[in-house]
């Protein structure tokens, strides 16, 4: 018994050393990596690897093999997700003894009730991991922020690749009846509003990566702007008192935490849910629930007759 | 170390965090949803036997109820019927006992009266008897000669006989 608690207490060390570690490794190599630099700077993610070494970093569109802190972050809160989940579900009990299985069970089920909420019952054992991992990814990489990392949510491939995987599953969902239901879809109202409807649809991953990069990155940017700026009112009013002293930006105490406390806790936490709430209404209105179920009973039927 | 521009996109860095995302959903419905569904299935289940052992013993105590209390009614006819049974058979002792003791009564009164009828019979015989004797010694002192007792008695006798037809004629 003893023995086994000792063991249960170990891997509960593991596993939060799991969660905690990437975090740790992403500061490390945030200040291992960044340059000292003097003034403003506003610039993308940092790039670890690149497989052409003659690649222009500054393009807009670039198709080179390209890997930087983003992705390395971007793992490293996975890795933290996947260990929070084990931590959460380990020593699963009937009858719950243990605060983490009330925390685990509590995810659960509001994630099922949001999806159920929004979607319909139809799809909730199907879409609630995928809509819980689209809140933690998207809520956890903003959050890095707070620890001073660059966050993935504020690099646009990063979050165009969400978008473009959430727009396969609208489409994968649409087009399930087949192609014709698919096509219909877009034309039943007539050919004005067909052409509308494709644009819609087209732009829907755009608009997508768009608000969510912008809204994380628009707080960064806000976020630096205002350090700077304090630091230099800061040196402007206190620059007379002698030595190091005046070198010290007093005034950048205060603000920035309260700009931090919106732009990282609030906004990211708010982007995670919008861009959560779009992928299900996407999904959940593009699907043809009555179609499906009349073709899939249809295609039932003579089966359970044979 | 060189960075990106603020807006850039990459196309290898897009496909790696499409799936980044795939393989987290992978991730979080193998090590949350499944280990926790499951042990909601299990609670459902176990909660699911429960309700159904205790319908299944309201159930029988209902049951139960309806035989005890059928057979508490039972008990009570049945003890009502032994009590009607009892009254009857005690009813009818007593009247057999009364009849026992009211034909007795009469024949002690009837032999009584038989009794008294013959005391009555023998004091009548003896009162003639003694008339006889107190005729036939008034009689002989009257006479001043004895006659025959034998003689006097028949006499008196016819007499008493007249006597008792004309009291009969009367």
């Amino acid at each position: 018994m003893n023995e086994k608690a000792r063991s249960g207490r170990g891997a509960d060390i593991l596993l939060i050393l799991m969660m905690v570690l990437p975090l740790v490794a992403a500061m490390a190599l945030k200040i291992l990596n960044t340059p000292a630099s003097e003034g403003v700077v506003i610039e993308g993610a940092m790039v670890y690897f690149s497989a052409n070494p003659n690649a222009d970093l500054n393009a807009v569109i670039s198709t080179d093999l390209i890997i930087t802190d983003a992705q390395i972050n971007s793992w490293l809160v996975m890795i933290s997700i996947t260990g929070l989940c084990l931590f959460l579900t380990r020593d699963l009990r009937e009858k719950p003894v243990s605060a983490r299985q009330h925390v685990a069970e509590w995810i659960v089920e509001k994630v099922e009730g949001l999806v159920s909420g929004n979607m319909g019952d139809f799809h909730v054992n199907s879409f609630a991991p995928f809509v819980c991992a689209v809140l933690a990814l998207s809520a956890f990489s903003s959050l890095m922020s707070l620890i001073g990392v660059f966050a993935p949510t504020s690099d646009l491939s990063t979050v165009a690749g969400w978008a473009v995987l959430v727009f396969l599953i609208i489409t994968a969902y649409k087009a399930c009846c087949g192609p014709r239901i698919y096509v219909r879809s877009f034309t039943s109202d007539g050919p004005v509003v067909a052409v509308l409807n494709v644009i819609s649809e087209v732009a829907t991953p755009f608009s997508m990566a768009f608000r969510h990069y912008g809204n994380v990155m628009s707080g960064a940017v806000i976020s630096v702007l205002v350090a700077a700026a304090l630091k230099g009112l800061s040196s402007l009013v206190l620059g007379w008192l002698p030595g190091a002293l005046g070198q010290i930006p007093l005034l950048q105490v205060g603000l920035p935490a309260i700009l931090s406390i919106y732009f990282d806790i609030f906004s990211g936490a708010l982007q995670a849910y919008i861009f959560a709430m779009l992928t299900m209404l996407y999904v959940g209105g593009g699907f043809p629930e009555e179609e499906y179920i009349a073709r899939h009973s249809a295609a039932a039927a003579p089966k359970a007759a044979a | 170390m060189q960075s990106l521009g603020v807006i850039s996109i990459n196309l290898w860095q897009v496909l790696i965090s499409l799936a980044n995302l795939g393989i987290l959903f992978l991730l979080v419905k193998k090590f949350l949803f499944q280990p926790v569904r499951n042990i909601l299935a299990q609670r459902q289940a176990h909660v699911d036997q429960l309700y159904a052992e205790a319908d299944e013993a309201k159930a029988k105590a209902e049951a139960d109820q309806g035989l005890w209390a059928e057979r508490m009614a039972g008990a009570r006819a049945e003890a009502d019927s032994l009590i009607a049974d009892a009254r009857e058979a005690a009813r009818r002792t007593g009247d057999i006992l009364l009849d026992e003791a009211k034909s007795r009564a009469d024949g002690i009164v009837r032999q009584a009266e038989e009794e008294a009828e013959l005391e009555k019979r023998r004091a009548e015989e003896e009162v003639r008897r003694e008339m006889a004797d107190l005729s036939t010694s008034l009689a002989g002192k009257l006479l001043g000669r004895e006659i025959s007792a034998e003689d006097h008695r028949a006499l008196i006798d016819s007499f008493l006989d007249e006597l008792d037809q004309q009291k009969g004629a009367l």
